[in-house]
């Protein structure tokens, strides 16, 4: 099976927004998801430059998918329901 | 800048003794306008804040009036009368030494009651002569100053350390007297012809360490030494910012890549850039993370990739503190500074273009202009480490 590709933002506006929490994600995850995940950093994604008020840093990627505003529950609640 | 010129490296480290929070070791070094480098090393009588007290005041003392090409017998009488007298031992006492090195490699050198520094050539320690004078200036005891002067080539250095030095071990069964100097002497050697590139930081930092092992890894004394190295400079590139412009992307990126020195780039959006234009990939490397400075990239090529803004406050912050060398602090930005302190003359590249993210209120106060911290991080470089840099921006 493929593996679930996580992509943490490190650039400056995530890492400041909460990202630098987010490289710890996998101390928070079963065994059963790190099976199926693979986190990887990234120089930043470019996103926090077209902010609202509805999309804030940090981001992460999954696979394509994009999340603002993320947490480490956030990033958890998304990939129980996959 | 003329690169064939000599470039003389300083650099210290230092262990206060065991349960003092400041030393009475005191090192200082500046550079005068005409730029020749002056530095000091001086040893407080007594430890902690009341020798700190003693040695910063003789340091900053000589420092002056070194620079200002003060008769030595005259700054080093005014020196010892003006030094606040100690309320149990009734002398006001602070041992010191003096190095004035000038641009063309002549240096002199005052020193006062130190014990004598180390001079190494390429074929070793040397013996330097010197002239003794007698500065009649202190009631309690006989004072004299031993005066050297020499010439300084590429490959040479000088080693300068307090007592602490040449004392550790003191009353060790293998070293009853202490480590004493011949040995201390012998040591250096050793080590340099081991590592004959070995740099002022390095050295220092080995040698502060050994004598740390024989107080058995608890200072008797503030441990101090100063190494000034004379050598072909070495040149670090660090790379900033995206350019205003697009069309700079490539001459910055071949800039980077033709560079002869060592690279760094500072900037998750510029290393992408370069990746781009020299179709080198770059990633960033999560294995190591650290709560406030994002994790280094890796790129072939570079020696060192990190994020931008955070990363080169952290690095304004530590090079104007100094604290970088006595802390476990590890990450993108003491990486840097190694590399920084490792080399001599320094060159920013500066793209100027603004990240509008870093502009939203809600982002911390600390993150800066690009511009204001380079120029924050220049003047320490050139002032506190007496590097030599250029600014360009792109």
């Amino acid at each position: 099976m493929k593996k679930t590709r996580i992509t943490i933002c490190t650039g400056t506006a995530c890492y400041v927004l909460g990202g630098a929490n987010l490289l710890e994600l996998e101390d928070f995850l079963s065994d059963e998801m790190k099976s199926r995940i693979e986190i990887t950093g990234s120089a930043c994604l470019g996103m926090c430059k077209a902010a609202s008020n509805d999309s804030k840093p940090p981001y992460v990627k999954i696979d394509d998918e994009v999340i603002h505003s993320a947490t480490i529950q956030k990033i958890i609640a998304y990939l129980s329901e996959r | 800048m003329n690169e064939s010129s000599l470039f003389f490296e300083v650099d210290y480290y230092q262990i206060n003794k065991s349960g003092m929070s400041v030393a009475g070791d005191v090192f200082l070094s500046t550079r005068s306008d005409d730029g020749s480098i002056v530095t000091v090393l001086a040893d407080g009588l007594g430890s902690g804040i009341k020798a700190n007290v003693l040695a910063t005041l003789t340091a900053k003392m000589a420092s002056v009036f070194v620079l200002n090409s003060m008769d030595i017998r005259k700054s080093a009488e005014i020196i010892i009368d003006t030094l606040p007298v100690c309320s149990e031992r009734k002398i006001g006492y602070s041992t010191f030494t003096v190095a004035r090195i000038e641009p063309d490699g002549n240096a002199y050198i005052i020193e006062y009651d130190n014990p004598g520094f180390v001079f190494l050539s390429n074929n070793g320690a040397e013996k330097i002569s010197y002239e003794r004078i007698d500065i009649k200036s202190s009631p309690v005891k006989k004072n004299f100053i031993n005066y050297y002067s020499l010439h300084l080539e590429r490959g040479n250095r000088l080693v300068f350390f307090s007592d602490g030095v040449t004392q550790s071990g003191m009353g060790c069964a293998s070293t009853p007297l202490g480590w004493g100097s011949a040995n201390t002497g012998e040591y250096i050697e050793k080590l340099v012809r081991s590592d004959p590139g070995i740099g002022a930081g390095k050295l220092s930092r080995s040698i502060v360490a050994q004598a740390l092992a024989h107080d058995i890894y608890k200072a008797h004394d503030d441990i101090t030494c100063e190494v000034i190295c004379c050598r072909e400079p070495r040149k670090l590139l660090l790379a900033t910012g995206p350019s205003m412009h697009s069309d700079k992307d490539r001459e910055m990126s071949e800039r980077i890549r033709d560079f002869k020195g060592c690279r760094i780039i500072c900037g998750g959006t510029t290393s992408q850039i370069v990746s781009r234009e020299l179709d080198v990939e770059v990633e960033v490397d999560i294995s190591k993370i650290s709560r406030d400075i994002p994790p280094k990239s890796v790129m072939k090529g570079i020696d060192l990739v990190t994020e931008g803004i955070l990363t080169l406050c952290r690095i304004a912050e530590l090079l104007e503190s100094g604290k970088f060398r006595n802390s476990d602090e590890s990450n993108a930005a003491t990486e840097a500074i190694a590399l920084m302190m490792n080399n001599d003359i320094i060159y920013f590249l500066v793209g100027t273009r603004i990240n509008e993210a870093h502009q939203d209120p809600s982002m911390p106060r600390e993150i800066e202009i690009r511009r204001n911290i380079i120029k924050k991080i220049i003047y320490n470089l050139e002032n506190k480490y007496l590097k030599k840099t250029e600014l360009q921006f792109i």
